[in-house]
């Protein structure tokens, strides 16, 4: 569902992404893993043709993203970690507008939006404002609507960020409930407690190349001895939190 | 065809909308804006009456000039919307959050540009309505023609506006893509371009000057472009005559320019949706990727912070961090360098037009015609920049807040920043007027210091009611500026700009007549300088004090 293949991204002598190539089958939770700076979000802007690779490809849902990115973006959806939405339209219009943009036929848009914002407890300011909606309001309605057109691939960056304990529960629920329903999900996150509760496989990456990846077990197994993922995490990106001041 | 009807729909919503939180300001601020939105146009029509009533007393030169007063209006309306499409295209297509949203999304690249494109068009020409009703009001009253030309104006109108706005996106589009990467090309081809720029204007001025005899001689020094303005082969010329032709009861000839107008805004439109096809991507991509690293700090800066090492180090680290952020802004400083550059080479041109050997009365109108122009720059740049300055501090005001920076040293800090760059501009560009027009040195003394002034009005005004309304949740400039405390900013600007300018003007012109005493002369003299003082406190020390308390009194 979304491939990799020998993909470069240089800003400079900066190597943010150095040669990754991967693979996320169909139904699929993909997390990936970095301390700042390591490459994470310019991947995942090159899969959603945001930024262009100096070489390589990108493959999502059968794809070239260089070569068709129309029909790569009919079937992928994208939570940035700082969403844009129109201030001025309303909750209910910014579904209604998502959906049309993914040609949602009427009847179903108008089932969808209605379930998904309640799934998000936003029924009550379905005619409120984006403006006037709180940070994490904001953050659960740019879900509601990403999911409207029900994607085949959703990228997410820093999934979490901004939401309240009841909604970081909602969310990981129903990624999982996504991604059993055969949705591939590809997410980048810093909270290592996430990857480990929701991933089916993880990467690690720094400086631009993955120097990790597989299933929690797999990585556990790679390093004997280290019993978190924390741990793994640390040892293998080398950060100075571990050990250091904290000694 | 699905993403252009949302796109559509979110139009419609966004303007219903827009309503409700209209309906949700308060009275008195949308009947200010009202107010002074009416005002405004009466006023700008008082004026084009007055300013066809004096050309008509000028005999047959005046009516020589009315007559195509008419093309030379929308020849300047048309750079100016060309510059103001470069502009706000570049804002909406390269810079704009929306941009990776719909990047993001089932669009095609052409859909984007040609929604983009409308978006700018709308946005670069809302200002030319403002200025094209009043003006062709007083035309038609003057010119006694029916109701039908408000009509003709419309339909010619929507296609100019689309044109002029086409070839500023287009221009954009083109150079976003094109513009060399490498360091040597880019400052290359920034010194072709202003070379050419001054070439073209030093040319251009010569030619006039060199003129000899008739009567076109005096109607080129009289306003420079009018030649220009009736040529046949631009569409300001088109514009006007159709509308004329329309008017006189000439239809076919009226109807071919009016085609040939709508042929060219469709092409360019066609233009700017095909290259947009071609290049916008890779032009967003340069811009979006930018270089990650800006490379050594500017020499100014380093300069700048040696020379600032005796005062308090928070005073200036402040100074420091307003400073690199003009300099890596390149919209404020090449705003800033193409108006006070254009006024910089108009004004050491002057004697090509021959103004500095004409009479002292004509040179003293035009040396306060020259201030004018000055203080209407002064005043539009401190409304877009100095104005939103405190509130684009935005979520990172908590830092100053925290600072152990009085706010009052801070909004004082603001100020002064603005103020040095615009005291100084301010007064070379009126030694500069002043010299090129060889007026004595007691009006250039006034004209300096009325300049001076005027500049510490607009910075002390601009600052200190930038504080009054902060809106540190707001991050677009645009939207800072035109709300309300942005609109009574650029109001009182205005005020302030003509209540120092025109008595000065008025005592020095009745000065230069020999019409005053020499003891009446020297009170007058003082007079006006107190005038001007008492001008600097009410737009300097009042504003920062309510500025500084506002600050005082808010929760961060």
């Amino acid at each position: 569902m979304i491939e990799l293949k020998n993909l470069c991204k240089y800003y400079g002598d900066i190597r943010a992404v150095d040669n990754i190539s991967l693979q996320v089958p169909r139904g699929e939770l993909f997390c990936f893993l970095g301390p700042n700076g390591a490459g994470k979000t310019t991947t995942i802007k090159i899969m959603t043709g945001l930024v262009k690779a100096d070489s390589g490809s990108a493959w999502v849902a059968g794809y070239d993203i260089a070569r068709d990115a129309l029909s790569a973006k009919q079937r992928m959806g994208y939570i940035p970690d700082m969403p844009y939405l129109y201030d001025r339209l309303t909750c209910a219009e910014f579904m209604q507008f998502c959906g049309d943009l993914y040609n949602v036929p009427a009847e179903r848009l108008d089932r969808e939006r209605t379930r998904l914002l309640e799934l998000f407890s936003l029924q009550e300011q379905s005619a409120a404002l984006v403006r006037d909606l709180s940070h994490g309001m904001r953050q659960r309605l740019i879900y509601a609507a990403t999911l409207l057109h029900e994607p085949e691939v959703l990228f997410i960056d820093e999934p979490l960020i901004g939401l309240d304990p009841y909604t970081i529960r909602l969310i990981k629920d129903l990624l999982r409930a996504r991604a059993r329903g055969g949705m591939t999900i590809f997410l980048t996150t810093h909270i290592l407690a996430l990857a480990e509760d929701i991933a089916d496989r993880i990467a690690i990456v720094n400086n631009g190349q993955i120097i990790a990846i597989g299933s929690l077990q797999e990585l556990k197994a790679q390093h004997p001895g280290i019993n978190t993922l924390e741990d793994i995490f640390l040892h293998l990106t080398g950060h100075p939190a571990n050990g250091g001041e904290c000694r | 065809m699905a993403g252009s009807r949302a796109l559509l729909n979110r139009w419609k919503w966004h303007l219903r909308n827009t309503d409700r939180i209209l309906r949700r300001q308060s009275a008195f601020k949308l009947w200010f804006i009202l107010l002074f939105a009416v005002g405004m146009e009466v006023g700008l029509f008082l004026l084009f009456m007055d300013a066809f009533r004096y050309l008509k007393t000028m005999g047959p030169m005046g009516a020589m000039v009315i007559g195509r007063l008419f093309s030379l209006f929308f020849l300047a309306m048309g750079m100016m919307l060309v510059f103001s499409g470069v502009v706000t295209s570049y804002a909406t297509l390269f810079r704009s959050r929306e941009i990776p949203f719909l990047l993001t999304g089932p669009f095609r690249i052409r859909q984007i540009v040609l929604y983009k494109f409308v978006e700018s068009t709308l946005m670069s020409s809302w200002a030319f309505g403002f200025i094209v009703i009043p003006f062709l009001w007083a035309y038609a009253l003057h010119e006694s023609l029916s109701w039908r030309f408000a009509l003709w104006a419309m339909l010619f109108s929507v296609p100019f506006l689309v044109l002029c706005s086409g070839i500023g996106t287009l221009v954009t589009v083109l150079a976003v893509r094109c513009f060399p990467s490498g360091r040597i090309w880019r400052k290359a081809l920034v010194a072709g371009i202003i070379a050419g720029v001054i070439l073209m204007f030093w040319s251009g001025a010569r030619e006039v000057s060199q003129v000899t005899g008739t009567e076109r001689l005096d109607l080129s020094r009289l306003v420079p472009g009018l030649r220009l303005a009736s040529n046949s082969l631009l569409p300001n010329w088109w514009v006007s005559e159709g509308m004329v032709m329309m008017e006189r009861g000439v239809p076919r000839r009226a109807l071919m320019l009016g085609l040939l107008t709508y042929s060219w805004a469709l092409l360019l439109g066609m233009l700017v949706v095909d290259a947009g096809a071609g290049c916008f991507y890779q032009g967003w991509l340069r811009v979006s990727e930018g270089p990650r690293s800006i490379g050594r700090s500017p020499l100014l800066a380093l300069w700048l912070e040696k020379a600032l090492a005796c005062i308090s180090p928070g005073i200036r680290a402040m100074v420091m961090k307003d400073l690199r952020t003009f300099l890596r802004d390149p919209m404020q400083w090449s705003q800033a360098l193409i108006f006070f550059g254009l006024l910089a080479l108009y004004f050491s041109n002057l004697r090509m037009f021959r103004y500095h050997v004409r009479s002292d009365e004509w040179r003293i109108v035009i040396t306060f015609l020259n201030v004018f122009s000055v203080s209407a720059v002064m005043c539009s740049l401190g409304s877009r920049f100095i104005y939103p300055q405190l509130s684009l501090e935005g979520q990172g005001f908590w830092i100053l807040g925290l600072s152990p920076l009085t706010k009052r040293q801070l909004i004082i800090t603001k100020f002064t920043v603005a103020a040095a760059g615009m005291v100084v501009t301010a007064a070379a560009l009126g030694l500069l007027s002043t010299r090129m027009l060889d007026v004595d040195g007691y009006t250039r003394f006034i004209v300096v210091m009325l300049s001076m002034t005027i500049a510490l009005g607009v910075c002390g005004l601009s600052t200190g009611l930038g504080a009054v309304f902060i809106d540190l949740e707001q991050q677009n400039p645009s939207a800072i500026v035109s709300g309300f405390g942005g609109t009574l900013n650029l109001v009182l600007n205005l005020i302030f700009m003509l209540l120092a300018i025109f008595p000065m003007a008025v005592f020095v012109r009745r000065a230069a007549d020999g019409g005053t005493e020499p003891q009446v002369f020297t009170v007058a003299t003082f007079a006006a300088l107190g005038w001007l003082l008492l001008l600097l406190l009410l737009t300097v020390l009042v504003p920062l004090l309510l500025g500084a308390r506002s600050l005082a009194r808010r929760d961060y």
